[in-house]
């Protein structure tokens, strides 16, 4: 499979001999910080015209704290909780270890109200829970691998693949992360902004952790120390056609301007099968625009039977965690103003997410 | 002169509603306020009996409409210059009878009348040095997309077709907002959210505060589907800001608000009020309606942005400026008498 980055013809970077004409060809195991070690100077000299400042010795920008929010309970170890009674005849489905990963995440409402400032409700979660959880082992029967990259504590962004109508991918990423994560973490996803527009919706995402995608709301989430879930393709990806899956589509870039900026790793995730759960064969992104949606599909289900043609298919689901990127210990939170270097690196994300996306479909 | 250390003899308006009781009863606690002249449309509230009686007569009250320009120019050129006052804290009304149809005043909504006319006899008055001012933080621009977190510097609704309620604080704020450069007089702008008072009581609301509780049968419509976040305040952070910006040298706008926020449908539970989800379609149907009613039995809070999408205020610039932090919590407690309201301890 080409996975050959296409690099912009009038990008005046796209003569240097460093940047990934294939970068995978030349190394078995793909390392972008060997590339970016080299290259970083010669970035930022083609970007500004100017001499390339030393990456050494700067000093990152003090990221202002953020007073709003009170300090929250440190997450709480498995170890250390006592068993939870399940509530309710579904709970007894759950096993004892899920009910303490529910119960452990009472830890992110910090006041005396049962809400976060972003709406999260933990009680909200633990009903719906077993609803996804019955999902996660039954339905896509997930497996996943690569836990271990994920960071126990502090701030961190999981950059995934977007495939798939409704968003079953970010789901099971949310309940994966809780369920292998020691203390127990919560992703709180990115979602976009005319999800705040559709009614009930705006409401459930909100109770269950999800956020508006603007830059302060992103910002809010890092200075709270929170894992965040982001797809960088956006819409682009959700419309993919069968011919295209398992293929990233271009990235946005403000996650790794963010990612600087908050000195923040970013974990690659690799979906498989969100492509495959409603393949869709023809897009009609004109009347979409019209009718003010996303993307208006052709399926083989859909529009043939209506609404309940755009549901999953019963795919085997498989997320694979990469290793973290830690761009911010080779860059000062103000590289995040380099627009030419943000977008560098958010090529590399996505080299990474691929090169993992072609591995586990070549098994 | 602001920040001066000599004690301040402060007029305070509206002291016949809610937040004005509370930051007259504040300030007469200040050892640092000489002189308390509370302003109010109606009598005094039966609360001051206790601080009116006081010896040193540390608290005056007087009863003008400060929509009009003829008692509010007598006001500042007998009664402020007699006492001195040398700061304002202009709390814009609000109390419970608040209708958003009150009778316009030379074609500006009464809330804009009373804005216009204090600070006009604040900039005139040569005595008066500093200038408080509630104002809503429902003034900003709400969308779908909207960040969860607004700062001060985030856009404000100057959407035309704004319900006439909001437009009256919007208008406020820009009043006092172009005057915040003024070297002659410190204006001070608090954006404040929804405010909760001890019982229950709301204000500063769109939709909440307009309800009168226990009015049977009258019923308070919103959209369905959406259950926007309130940021909340208590009436006793309000009191205590406005305070803190008194005695502070700092001129310009803050948002002030607690650390708490609800759900909409919780808040009205909280707080015993009735609102009814309706349909967007419906719900300019009720509008129209409620419009031929009088509002007697229905009550539509309309269907403005402030009603689907919620916020909450960045209050970085007050905490580091004012110095203010939130010293109450926001709870439900059960009173004597075995009911469960809203109650405001100390943090």
């Amino acid at each position: 499979m080409d996975i050959t980055p296409r690099l912009d013809p009038e990008d005046p970077l796209a003569d240097l001999p460093v940047l990934g004409r294939d970068p995978f060809e030349a190394q078995e195991e793909f390392d972008p910080f060997a590339i970016l070690t080299a290259t970083a100077g010669t970035l930022r000299v083609a970007a500004s015209g100017r001499d390339a400042p030393s990456v050494e010795g700067l000093e990152p920008d003090p990221v202002v704290p953020l007073s709003l929010h009170r300090r929250r309970r440190p997450a709480p170890l498995l170890a250390d909780l006592d068993p939870v009674p399940p509530r309710g005849i579904v709970e007894r489905w759950l096993g004892a270890d899920e009910r303490q990963r529910l119960a452990s995440l009472q830890h992110l409402v910090d006041s005396e109200l049962p809400y976060d400032r972003m709406g999260l409700s933990p009680d909200v979660l633990r009903r719906t829970f077993p609803i996804f959880y019955a999902l996660y082992r039954l339905y896509f029967r997930v497996r996943s691998q690569g836990h271990e990259h994920l960071p126990t504590r502090g701030p961190a962004i999981v950059a995934a693949n977007h495939g798939g109508l409704l968003p079953f991918d970010g789901a099971m990423l949310i309940l994966d992360v809780l369920l292998h994560s020691d203390p127990p973490r919560l992703l709180r996803s990115i979602v976009d902004r005319w999800a705040g527009e559709l009614p009930w919706v705006n409401i459930f995402y909100a109770r269950v952790g999800q956020v508006i995608g603007t830059r302060e709301n992103f910002d809010d989430l890092l200075s709270d120390d929170q894992m965040v879930l982001v797809f960088p393709e956006g819409v682009a990806g959700i419309r993919k056609t069968i011919a295209q899956r398992n293929r990233l589509q271009t990235f946005h870039m403000g996650f790794v301007e963010e990612a600087l900026r908050h000195q923040t790793p970013i974990v690659p995730a690799a979906v498989i099968g969100s492509d495959d759960q409603t393949p869709i064969l023809y897009d009609l992104p004109n009347l979409a625009r019209r009718l003010g949606l996303p993307a208006l599909p052709i399926t083989p289900t859909f529009p043939w039977f209506g609404p309940l043609g755009l549901l999953p298919y019963p795919v085997r689901y498989r997320l694979v965690y990469g290793e973290p990127l830690a761009f911010h210990e080779r860059f000062a939170p103000k590289d995040a103003d380099d627009p030419r270097l943000v977008r560098y690196l958010a090529r590399q994300v996505r080299h990474r997410i691929q090169r993992l996306v072609d591995r586990e479909t070549s098994r | 002169m602001s920040g001066d250390p000599e004690r301040r003899r402060v007029l305070v308006s509206h002291a016949d509603q809610p937040l004005g009781r509370r930051i007259v009863k504040r300030l007469f606690w200040d050892e640092r306020v000489a002189q308390v002249l509370a302003i109010g449309d109606g009598p005094p509230p039966r609360s001051f009996d206790h601080f009116l009686a006081a010896p040193d007569r540390r608290l005056v009250y007087a009863r003008v409409d400060l929509s009009r320009h003829r008692p509010v120019s007598n006001l500042f050129h007998s009664q402020v210059r007699a006492h001195r006052i040398d700061s304002v804290i202009h709390v814009p009304s609000h109390g419970p009878g608040e209708s958003p149809n009150r009778p316009l005043v030379a074609g500006v909504a009464t809330r804009t009348a009373e804005a216009r006319l204090v600070l006009q006899q604040c900039l005139q008055d040569r005595g008066i040095h500093d200038l408080i001012v509630l104002g809503s933080a429902f003034v900003y621009r709400l969308t779908p997309g909207n960040a969860n977190r607004m700062t001060e510097d985030s856009e404000l609704n100057l959407d035309p077709d704004a319900a006439a309620d909001l437009r009256s604080w919007v208008d406020c704020d820009m009043i006092f907002h172009g005057e915040v450069h003024n070297d002659a007089l410190r204006v001070v702008l608090l954006r404040v959210p929804t405010v909760v008072c001890g019982g229950g009581a709301v204000f500063f609301h769109p939709s909440l505060s307009a309800v009168e509780r226990n009015d049977w049968p009258a019923r308070d419509l919103r959209p369905l589907g959406f259950d926007p976040l309130c940021a909340l305040i208590s009436d006793k952070d309000v009191a205590l800001a406005a305070r803190l910006a008194l005695h502070s040298r700092h001129s310009g706008v803050y948002n002030v608000s607690g650390n708490e926020t609800l759900p909409l449908s919780e808040l009205s539970r909280w707080t015993g009020q009735r609102s009814l989800p309706v349909p967007g379609p419906l719900l300019r149907v009720a509008s129209r309606v409620a419009g031929l009613a009088g509002g007697q039995w229905l009550r539509v809070s309309g269907d403005g942005p402030q009603m689907r999408y919620g916020f909450t205020l960045d209050t970085r610039r007050a905490a580091e400026q004012l110095g203010f932090r939130p010293g109450h919590r926001i709870g439900l407690a059960r009173a004597g008498d075995g009911r469960v309201q809203i109650e405001t301890p100390e943090i």
